[in-house]
């Protein structure tokens, strides 16, 4: 956002004369001041303050000496590095990622097409049945889906009786379930809309080719929003890596769900001790790597695209 | 996830969302305040707690002191939030003047340096008489002019059992640990479970070891020892892993809606528990009404009367609260008078943990809900056989450490053994990294 307004910035005074754009500058401050505190606020401050907390530690006299806090440099990071329980979770997080997220897409591609094609009757209605879920805050979904997996209170007792779907081998994909159920609409909605701004003579070109509806599905379709695809994509990968709410609220059904059991859990179980410093050091660790993350799949994906 | 918000934002932004969850809590001011002078003028005092109704004995003191006015907050229990939302007012510097801080949490918030010394507020030292020794030690540490909290209920334990399950069944309540695992085999034949055992409630594992006989920290020449694989420690350990390995008890998460159906279906036939938990099985299953009784807590030797405490909170004036005085003022009549602990123990079933709330006519009523018996008497002999306990400096650490190895035991991944040893690890650890001084 910052890179559009300081492109404004430096547009600004080359079409107009000084006070003109003086006139501009003061407009687009004006502009993007309600953004740019909010930002300051909520993204930059917070940051520099973590950054500023993982490079402390504690120092203290005594059994309960008042605790002070000194510079420590790098050592939180290498608590970090050295804690088996992170990246233990990362590793989890991960493996849920590469299982959830491509059904999910597939799901919200598919639902997508489906929409898109003249072959479903009823559009308006499963667009929104579709959404709908997306509408219930992650927390009650949770908490829903927690009382229909759990074996004693499940409406559906014959199923769950049998299965045991919070037990420790499954309860990660009792969970993926939920979040797939959360926001198949939600990327859906994103594939959707740009499926509508294709243009519609492409499709009648088509058509004189002979093609089906498959075949432009396939040819013509999936190719022209491969952008959205990417942009869910990235979101979908910064959301499995910050999993919270459903593991937490899965607690209560389950008793294998660890207070580390994902990287945002134990940074929130690490501030809890209060160890603050060290959850700062594995926010900014968790934060990077969520950046490298997307920063890789964007750049393989647009290589391909210039490939292709 | 934050998925919600992040739809228009660039990428570099959104990988930061991490951050910002993050980045309060810890620390603390230093140096202690001796003096304890009086505020002048009308005083607004702010307090948080848990217990429900708290609001309607506050407002018996409202009523009678128009110049030091209590506002009541109510949150989550401790450990479900309260503490952390305490550390985290701590380090913005805007704690409530009063708080509730069960004991086991009372040298956690110490360490971080969130206690008011409120030795030298008029008519403190005094009450030292209304309390048992043991109490009184925890909420001074042991020293002579310090006093950094007021306690208010205890926790004495007991055994909770379905008294017409037994009967028809024909079982006599056991009165040894021999006895009881004996009659989960029976219970078990019949269907159900003789109780459940809980990963979260490490708080009432402790409770279970300090009936052994066991301490899991202890203090000496300015170092702390963490003793969580002591022979008594690890003994209770394995009795509860040879339950959980036969399947002879459930093993659901405490205090959740599938726990109160198991306890409301009699699935589960008794609870070794502390006396506030007369409310928890009285409102998570309603329909057991007069099924109940209350026996003293099996003993480890046939004839021996020991029990533990699990829970039990005290009162304290945090840091930087400008009105030390009165607020000292308050918690001692809260604590201390009958008026505020018949209140309390009418309104939240509070068992007070003063001396002389002992004798309050409430405490010795027929108790319709466990069959008009009389509980709290049970309760109160128990709580004269309660062994003390010395509670670590990062309680909140050491229960999601030890409570991850217990979920994993639970889970049949492990031992309730290996998780008190990994446990014991992290403690340490934790303990090194707060520049606590430890042995190990």
């Amino acid at each position: 956002m910052s890179s559009v307004a300081t492109g404004v910035r430096n547009v600004a005074p080359s079409r107009s004369k000084k006070r003109g754009g003086l006139r501009n500058k003061r407009a687009v401050f004006l502009l993007i001041a309600p953004f740019g505190v909010l930002f300051l606020a909520f993204y930059l401050v917070p940051i520099i303050y973590a950054v500023w907390e993982s490079l402390q530690v504690i120092h203290r006299d005594g059994t309960f000496g008042a605790p002070t806090l000194v510079f420590g440099g790098l050592s939180q990071y290498a608590l970090v590095f050295q804690n088996s329980d992170f990246w233990a979770s990362v590793g989890r997080v991960l493996l849920f990622g590469v299982v959830q997220v491509p059904v999910m897409l597939g799901l919200a591609l598919l639902f997508a097409l489906l929409l898109d094609s003249p072959l479903l009757r009823g559009k308006r209605f499963f667009r929104l049945a579709f959404f709908a879920p997306y509408a219930v805050p992650g927390v009650i979904a949770a908490i829903m889906w927690g009382y229909l997996y759990s074996p004693s209170l499940s409406p559906f007792k014959l199923l769950t009786s049998q299965v045991d779907l919070l037990s420790g081998g499954t309860v990660l994909w009792s969970i993926a379930n939920v979040v797939t159920w959360v926001y198949v609409g939600y990327n859906m909605l994103i594939i959707y809309s740009s499926l509508l701004a294709i243009p519609t003579e492409i499709y009648e070109a088509a058509r004189l080719d002979g093609a089906g509806q498959f075949r432009i599905a396939w040819s013509i379709k999936i190719p022209l929003i491969a952008p959205a695809l990417v942009l869910t994509a990235v979101f979908s990968i910064i959301g499995t890596l910050q999993l919270l709410t459903e593991p937490e609220v899965f607690k209560q059904f389950s008793s294998t769900i660890s207070s580390t059991y994902t990287p945002n859990l134990l940074v929130y179980s690490t501030a809890s001790v209060p160890n603050v410093n060290l959850a700062a050091a594995f926010s900014v660790v968790l934060a990077i790597a969520t950046f490298i993350l997307s920063f890789v799949f964007l750049r393989l994906t647009q290589r391909k695209a210039v490939q292709a | 996830m934050a998925m919600k918000h992040i739809r228009f934002a660039a990428v570099v932004a959104l990988a930061s969302v991490a951050l910002v969850g993050c980045s309060t809590a810890s620390g603390g001011g230093p140096s202690q305040a001796a003096a304890c002078a009086p505020s002048k003028g009308k005083v607004t005092l702010n307090m948080t707690t848990w217990v429900p109704g708290m609001d309607k004995v506050v407002a018996l003191w409202n009523a009678k002191n128009p110049n030091i006015q209590v506002k009541v907050q109510t949150g989550p229990n401790g450990n479900s939030g309260t503490y952390q939302n305490f550390f985290n007012e701590l380090k913005a510097g805007n704690a409530p003047d009063i708080g509730q801080i069960e004991y086991d949490t009372l040298p956690a918030f110490r360490v971080q340096g969130g206690l008011q010394d409120i030795g030298a507020c008029a008519g403190v030292q005094a009450a030292k008489s209304e309390f048992s020794t043991g109490l009184w030690n925890q909420v001074t540490f042991g020293e002579k002019s310090a006093v950094y909290a007021i306690p208010q209920d205890s926790g004495p334990m007991a055994l909770y059992y379905r008294k017409d399950l037994f009967q028809k069944a024909g079982l006599s309540v056991p009165t040894t640990w021999d006895e009881y695992a004996a009659d989960a085999v029976k219970i078990k034949a019949l269907g159900g479970s003789i109780t459940n055992f809980p990963k979260g409630d490490v708080n009432w594992f402790a409770g279970l070891v300090s009936q052994a006989g066991g301490q899991w920290f202890s203090t000496s020449g300015g170092k702390w020892t963490v003793n969580l694989t002591s022979p008594e420690s690890t003994k209770v350990a394995a009795y509860w892993q040879d339950l959980i390995s036969k399947k002879l008890v459930s093993t659901i998460p405490g205090f959740t809606d599938q726990w109160n159906n198991a306890y409301d279906k009699g699935q589960d036939w008794t609870w070794v528990s502390a006396v506030w938990g007369a409310n928890s099985i009285s409102s998570g299953a309603p329909t057991t009404s007069g099924k109940w009784a209350v026996a003293p807590m099996p003993q480890w030797t046939a004839g021996a009367n020991v029990s533990g405490a699990w829970g039990g909170s005290s009162s304290v004036v945090f840091k930087g609260s400008k009105h030390p005085a009165e607020a000292a003022k308050f918690i001692l009549w809260l604590n201390t008078s009958s008026e505020a602990l018949t209140k309390l123990n009418e309104v939240a079933q509070l068992y007070p943990a003063s001396t002389a709330g002992d004798q309050l006519p409430a405490l010795s009523q027929p108790v319709p809900f466990y069959d008009n018996q009389p509980i709290y008497v049970t309760f109160g002999d128990a709580g004269k056989v309660i062994s003390p306990f010395t509670w670590g400096p990062t309680m909140t650490q050491t229960y999601s450490d030890v409570s991850d190895g217990f979920g994993a035991a639970l889970s049949g991944s492990g031992t309730l053994q290996d998780a008190l040893a990994a446990g014991q690890a992290k403690t340490i650890a934790a303990l090194k990294a707060q520049s606590i001084p430890v042995n190990g």
